[in-house]
């Protein structure tokens, strides 16, 4: 089946998914309650959809298509009161990032669902080491080559997004030393990491996309686990690094982010995307994995090295003028201050687990991140 | 060269006995799924009919051994409950009273059809309201089950376990007024035991949280301190003629609040905790009675009909009020059945108190507490699976 047609949206909407680990209250382990979540929640409006994830431990909620902050950030937090209310019913806690601590990947229940199961059988284990927790961010294209331009273009602003959401230390019990496993586990799947380079939908849907279908790896566009992809049947590009923050506040701030970076690059003042750009592709996203804001990257087109913090920093004096024009400067603020000053909530995890000196005592302040905020 | 056989199968009985237990219930589990503690079960009851030496004899310490492989339990299912989750779903603390009382209430009636002493009844009908924690808790670990029957089912447990000791204490205290007219004696009986047993456990529940926030322990060491205050609360509840029952829940209710967390691994209280749980079965098993099984038996089906009926009822109008399918009600009901344990060790210890019909009951009850004993679990199971709360693929 070929590829779908782009469909066309406004440019520089946007749409916030995030996944969300469901916990007991007893032990704080996941918790397989997916489906009496989802059971209560059908009674009543959603402000927004939830879904079902890979694991029953896990759920998916999604926002309207938004255009500015406030009302973006609006509707993340109804959606959090929605969740927590039904979770304090069914006495089940609900927490953002990117890893659960001490889950173990081996006792997560595959979602009956024909689709789940069917990666299940394909991926093995890998399907169920899969139980992480991501932010994707949608941004509308007017057009596909719109889409595209967009999504090379992001190439080396990718390590960005990946050390400001990282909230995933600790796997398996114990510390990581990355800021970011999450990427890890996903990086294990054979159809992730970068987009091929071309700057052509016609090309892209055509050729590539055509070989690809041809050789029976791939049906259509969800099988690819890029971290940047093509959605043609909402007509966005969808930005896939982020961990889940630990606040739908944080949340909101790095779609509008993304949003201002997106009206900076589409005003084509910047050298534009090429293949060569992917030589440090994956070096920077090595080191923003690890090292979180403290990671050196490599700027693919001068060859400097910079601290992705500074490099965080200098992007935000360049993309302000958006900021104002998308009335998101709110979003751009907290940005700043988590890059400059208080660190991503990987920083603010580890801090935890140095006071308590237990994982369980980490995830109590996920829970309790997620349902006071900031 | 050995000659006294008699002596040497005496001696090594219960360890064989145990040794048989686990390999069966090992074998079952893996051949039909058959709850591993209803294996346990049936190998006291066989060891029982055959009346093997060592078993059946009286053996010091027994009692207090199952007394604190239940409160073991317990203190589990006490660790387990969320006193907030009944502030914001205030509907599971009233299903769960409401429930206890219906139960009481229509075991009682239908107990009154056959030809029983009416201070009997009141015993049986308190008995009934309890669930058995050991049963319950010991099944849901084994199948890693999660989800709202799996919840509901320990919170509900907890609650009829607690109504249930105050019934019987009730029902203890008005049979020492009606027997000696010694209102003290009575007061003693009933709420002193409660309102002291609750205390004691609260007492510990928050001393030893306190006392493991002194130091930062491990989490292998803090399951062994959680162990080892058990054993002593037992202890202590034995010397002060408490509920050493009642006093294991409370103390996990309580340091439940006070966080201090138990690893996922820790479940069961780990290796000594499945041990213990082998031997709890089996010697529960071994006290029935088998010559009171046949002539309680109509009755014993019976009152489980109505007891069963009771809970499924009550889960089944309060399910969509609380928050769950019907369906998911039913089966939390459904898996409420197993009841023994709990309820011959709380009348083994009312009866060790110097509680006289304690031993008329547990013989006119003997026909409800075999079967309840070997098919409430596989009830239970069977609930959790159907529920899908237990593993849909296969490891």
């Amino acid at each position: 089946m070929p590829l779908e047609t782009f469909k066309s949206s406004d440019s520089l909407t946007m749409g916030v998914e995030l996944e969300l680990q469901l916990v007991n209250t007893y032990d704080l382990d996941l918790s397989s309650s997916a489906n009496d979540l989802l059971e209560l929640l059908k009674r009543k409006p959603f402000p927004g959809v939830v879904t079902p994830e890979m694991t029953q431990s896990m759920i998916e909620i999604a926002t309207d298509v938004q255009r500015e902050h406030g009302p973006l950030l609006a509707q993340l937090q109804q959606i959090r009161d929605t969740l927590v209310r039904a979770g304090d019913r069914l006495n089940i806690e609900i927490a953002g990032g990117g890893t659960h601590p001490f889950q173990r990947w081996f006792e997560q229940r595959i979602f009956s669902k024909p689709r789940f199961q069917e990666l299940s059988g394909l991926y093995g284990y890998l399907a169920k080491q899969f139980t992480v927790f991501g932010q994707h961010v949608h941004i509308g294209c007017s057009n596909a080559d719109e889409a595209l331009f967009l999504l090379h273009s992001l190439n080396r602003y990718v390590p960005h997004f990946i050390a400001l959401s990282a909230s995933s230390p600790f796997s398996q019990g114990v510390d990581t030393l990355f800021d970011s496993a999450r990427l890890n586990s996903v990086f294990a799947f054979p159809l992730s990491g970068r987009a091929p380079f071309t700057l052509s939908w016609d090309e892209f849907a055509n050729v590539y996309f055509t070989k690809m279908e041809s050789t029976g790896v791939v049906k259509s566009m969800k099988d690819f686990y890029w971290d940047i992809r093509p959605k043609p049947e909402y007509g966005t590009i969808e930005l896939r690094v982020c961990d889940t923050p630990l606040t739908v506040e944080r949340a909101a701030s790095l779609a509008c982010y993304l949003q201002a970076l997106c009206r900076h690059l589409l005003e084509r003042s910047e050298p534009p995307p090429e293949e060569d750009d992917y030589l440090v592709y994956t070096y920077n996203r090595f080191q923003a994995c690890r090292f979180g804001l403290d990671g050196m990257m490599v700027n693919p087109k001068t060859r400097e090295q910079i601290s992705i913090r500074e490099d965080i920093l200098a992007t935000l004096r360049k993309i302000a003028p958006h900021g104002q024009a998308l009335n998101s400067m709110a979003a751009l603020d907290e940005i700043e201050r988590t890059a400059g000053r208080v660190g991503n909530h990987a920083t603010f995890l580890r801090n935890q687990y140095r006071e308590s000196g237990s994982v369980q005592s980490v995830v109590r302040a996920s829970v309790e991140a997620l349902r006071t905020g900031p | 060269m050995v000659t006294d056989f008699a002596f040497l199968l005496q001696s090594i009985a219960w360890p064989l006995v145990l040794l048989l237990a686990w390999l069966l219930a090992e074998l079952l589990f893996e051949r039909w799924r058959i709850p591993r503690v209803t294996s346990y079960v049936a190998v006291g009851l066989v060891g029982g009919l055959i009346n093997l030496p060592g078993l059946t004899t009286d053996v010091p310490g027994l009692p207090f051994l199952a007394n604190v492989a239940l409160s073991l339990v317990l203190f589990e299912l006490g660790y387990r409950i969320n006193l907030r989750w009944f502030r914001h779903n205030p509907w599971m603390l009233a299903l769960g009273v409401v429930e206890s009382f219906v139960t009481f209430g229509v075991i009682y009636w239908v107990s009154g059809w056959f030809d029983l002493p009416v201070d009997h009844r009141l015993i049986i009908a308190a008995l009934s309201i309890s669930a058995s924690p050991a049963g319950v808790v010991r099944v849901a670990n084994e199948l890693r089950s999660a989800g709202q029957v799996t919840e509901r089912v320990m919170h509900l447990c907890a609650i009829n376990c607690i109504l249930s000791v105050v019934a019987l204490k009730l029902v203890v205290g008005y049979w020492y007024l009606s027997t000696s007219g010694d209102l003290v004696m009575a007061a003693f009986g009933s709420m002193y035991v409660v309102a002291t047993s609750v205390a004691v456990g609260a007492l510990m529940g928050v001393a030893v949280p306190w006392l493991l926030r002194q130091r930062s322990t491990h989490e292998r060491g803090v399951t062994v301190v959680f162990a080892l205050a058990v054993l002593l609360l037992t202890t202590a509840a034995y010397g002060l003629k408490l509920s050493p029952l009642l006093a294991a829940l409370f103390f996990g209710i309580v340091a439940r609040e006070r966080r201090v967390h138990l690893t996922n691994a820790q479940r069961d209280f780990g290796t000594a905790g499945d041990l213990l749980s082998v031997f709890l079965f089996v010697y529960i098993a071994s006290l029935l009675n088998w010559a009171d099984v046949g002539a309680g038996m109509l009755m014993g089906l019976l009152l489980i009909a109505v007891r069963t009926a009771s809970k499924v009822g009550c889960n089944l109008v309060a399910a969509r009020l609380s928050g769950i399918t019907e369906r998911k009600g039913l089966l939390t009901g459904l898996a409420l059945t197993p009841m023994s344990a709990f309820a011959i060790l709380l009348l083994e210890q009312t009866r060790l108190y110097g509680f006289a019909p304690a031993v008329a009951v547990l013989s006119a009850m003997a026909g409800m507490m075999l079967v309840q004993e070997l098919l409430g679990p596989v009830v239970t199971q069977r609930a959790l699976m159907t529920a899908h709360e237990t593993h849909v693929t296969k490891e």
